[in-house]
């Protein structure tokens, strides 16, 4: 165990495996990240491992776009000797309610503005993209042709075989059992394996970022929540891109080794750390799936799991130092997608630890908006 | 010749190496400094008085084999990297040999890595035991590696690259829903992942129809072979439902009957 480090990250998803490269990258010796389990072992593993640019905020498009682009060359950018699998069959997001067919509208003139070529199609063009759709009930879609699916543990692994290069340590299996804060400045972690200065902490703990905030004695405002997902069998290639409807609620696509992956959010969901699966989940993620797209009857379930979304009031990240802490920052609140933005939330939290100029303008999403209750709500999340 | 290769002949090597008899009674520190330099941080850093007293600053260093136990301490603190040390009565077959390491990335215990002679070439591979590096050794790290001990006066570093072993076996399918090899999982153990559920997400082992009711155990069994942890230490990760694969129509039939009840 080291005895002191420049930057502690705790949480080895994608968020500070990226933070770690970026650091390592421009320079910074000594940083540590520290993981209870093992890399991608939390939500970044679990998730439906979508890739979309279509949002309703611009700060989103922008966080999004710029991940793409990253992703687009991240095996050559890393170094990678595996493969992230980077699938770009584009995201058809359906409409089946006219208030969520004018949102859409609204969404496009956005992604538009923000270099995101998405349009708005007809559903018979829908059905041109995706032959089986059954368009009962829908008005029309979206759809965006760089949206895809990357592999999460191949991904992660890149990020943290690149920081390993450049000089990070990374320890897992260690988990982190308490935050030293003195006069209101960080003064080390303390772990299950010993304890390390440092006077710089990132909580990119995802589910688990309150209780590391804790430890600090701050209060995030933020929650976990379960959110199930499934598998099938591989099974021959027959849809390109992710299916997606926010008031059907269900996002279904199938991956580059065959299995269909599809999920679905519950609104009775209890605020808490539980990620046990639920048959009741599989009955309505079928009945939903098999409507939508009836060919999936014949899909078979291999397994299903769940992951933890951890939800900021504004369902936007939250970036940046803890103001009251001097030398804890925070990458959390990702909402259920902080996966697609790993690359981002990588480049904005070294910048923010590095006192950097920011390369995408993300001051607004700093902790404080919270408690000024100045919210920018994202509209399309499932 | 060292003089115009840098690279001492098989004659220097014998001329700093302690004696069999020394190195049979345990650690002691090898110090291949051939050419007098003003330098003596290997002197200042011994308490125990291993290196005799330089009369000069250039001398070159002599151990006192008596007073050395080839702790290392000095190691790291040699800028020509010219020391290590070697245990000999490490095991039967292995010795352990602490090098000087100023590269990255730094090798992880547990890691078997490339050992290589003094012309950088490819010898055996080693198996890293123990990385101290910690901020006072400002960057010069002290790997502990256990080498083979045919190869003890041959081995002078390491390159942190997996050795490709290959074994007879290596080809068998172990896992016949996703195509992964025994080598595969050898590959993926020798790098430092050496829990089921690690090895799972990387290679899709346990990921196809059988869910790991048929490679499971075979991947527990070469975890439990090459890491030397006991097979009933060694787990299977968590177990997902449905137990055998269901088709969503079915699923969904099933809902529509249960709630027209």
């Amino acid at each position: 165990m080291m005895k002191t480090a420049d930057v502690v990250i705790i949480g080895g998803g994608i968020s500070g495996c990226a933070t770690a490269y970026f650091l390592a990258k421009k320079g910074v010796k000594n940083v540590l990240l520290i993981e209870k389990g093992y890399l991608a072992s939390g939500s970044t593993g679990r998730c439906g491992a979508g890739i979309r640019q279509q949002w309703g905020t611009e700060l989103n498009c922008m966080i999004s776009k710029h991940s793409c682009d990253f992703f687009e060359t991240a095996n050559e950018e890393l170094e990678y000797d595996g493969d992230i699998e980077f699938k770009q069959g584009g995201y058809l997001l359906v409409t089946s309610t006219d208030k969520e067919h004018e949102q859409f509208i609204k969404n496009i003139e956005v992604q538009n503005r923000m270099g995101i070529h998405s349009k708005l199609l007809t559903l018979e063009e829908a059905k041109e993209i995706v032959p089986f759709l059954n368009t009962d009930g829908l008005i029309s879609a979206a759809f965006h042709q760089k949206d895809g699916h990357l592999n999460p543990f191949h991904t992660t692994q890149a990020f943290a075989d690149a920081a390993k290069r450049l000089g990070a340590t990374i320890m897992t299996h260690t988990e982190v059992t308490g935050i030293d804060v003195e006069n209101g400045k960080i003064r080390g972690v303390r772990t299950n394996k010993g304890d390390v200065a440092t006077a710089v902490v990132l909580n990119a703990a995802g589910g688990y970022s309150q209780k590391i905030a804790q430890m600090a004695g701050v209060d995030l405002p933020v929650y976990s929540e379960r959110h199930q997902i499934l598998v099938t069998e591989p099974i021959e290639e027959i849809l390109g891109p992710m299916v997606m409807s926010f008031s059907l609620n269900i996002y279904c696509q199938q991956v580059p080794h065959g299995g269909i992956i599809m999920g679905r959010g519950d609104e009775n969901e209890p605020r808490d750390l539980r990620t046990t699966s639920s048959w009741q989940f599989l009955e309505e993620m079928a009945l939903c799936a098999t409507k939508l797209l009836p060919p999936l009857r014949n899909a078979k379930v291999l397994r299903q799991w769940a992951g933890l979304y951890n939800m900021s009031p504004d369902r936007q990240p939250i970036y940046g130092p803890v103001e009251e802490v001097e030398g804890f920052y925070v990458a959390a609140g990702f909402s259920g997608h902080g996966f697609m933005f790993g690359p981002s939330t990588g480049l904005i939290m070294s910048e923010y630890i590095l006192g950097e100029k920011l390369t995408l303008p993300v001051e607004t999403l700093t902790l404080s908006r919270i408690k000024q209750n100045k919210l920018v709500f994202e509209p399309s999340v499932v | 010749m060292l003089e115009n290769t840098g690279i001492p002949t098989p004659e220097d090597i014998d001329s700093v190496f302690p004696s069999e008899e020394r190195l049979n009674r345990g650690a002691i520190i090898v110090v291949e400094c051939y050419k007098k330099i003003p330098c003596n941080p290997c002197y200042t850093a011994c308490h125990r008085g291993g290196i005799r007293p330089f009369e000069d600053i250039n001398d070159r260093p002599v151990v006192v084999e008596d007073n050395c136990n080839g702790c290392g301490l000095c190691i790291g603190k040699c800028p020509g990297l010219a020391i290590m040390a070697v245990d000999m009565t490490y095991s039967d077959t292995e010795a352990l040999v602490k090098l000087p390491y100023e590269f990255l990335p730094m090798p992880e215990p547990g890691m078997i890595i490339k050992g290589l002679d003094r012309e950088g070439n490819f010898i055996t591979p080693v198996k890293v035991i123990k990385v101290l590096n910690t901020k006072a050794m400002d960057r010069t790290a002290v790997v502990s590696v256990a080498v083979g001990k045919p190869f003890v006066r041959q081995i002078r570093n390491i390159k942190v690259e997996p050795v490709e072993v290959r074994q007879a076996d290596d080809d068998v399918i172990v896992c016949r829903c996703s195509d992964v090899s025994l080598g595969m999982i050898r590959g993926l153990i020798r790098k430092g992942y050496t829990t089921f559920d690690e090895i799972k997400r990387l290679s899709r082992v346990g990921m196809g129809p059988c869910q790991s009711k048929n490679c499971g155990p075979m991947v527990l069994k070469e975890i439990s072979i090459m890491t030397g942890k006991s097979m009933e230490a060694l787990t299977l990760g968590t177990y997902r439902q449905p137990v055998k694969s269901l088709k969503l129509g079915e699923i969904a039939d099933e809902a529509v009957r249960g709630h027209s009840k």
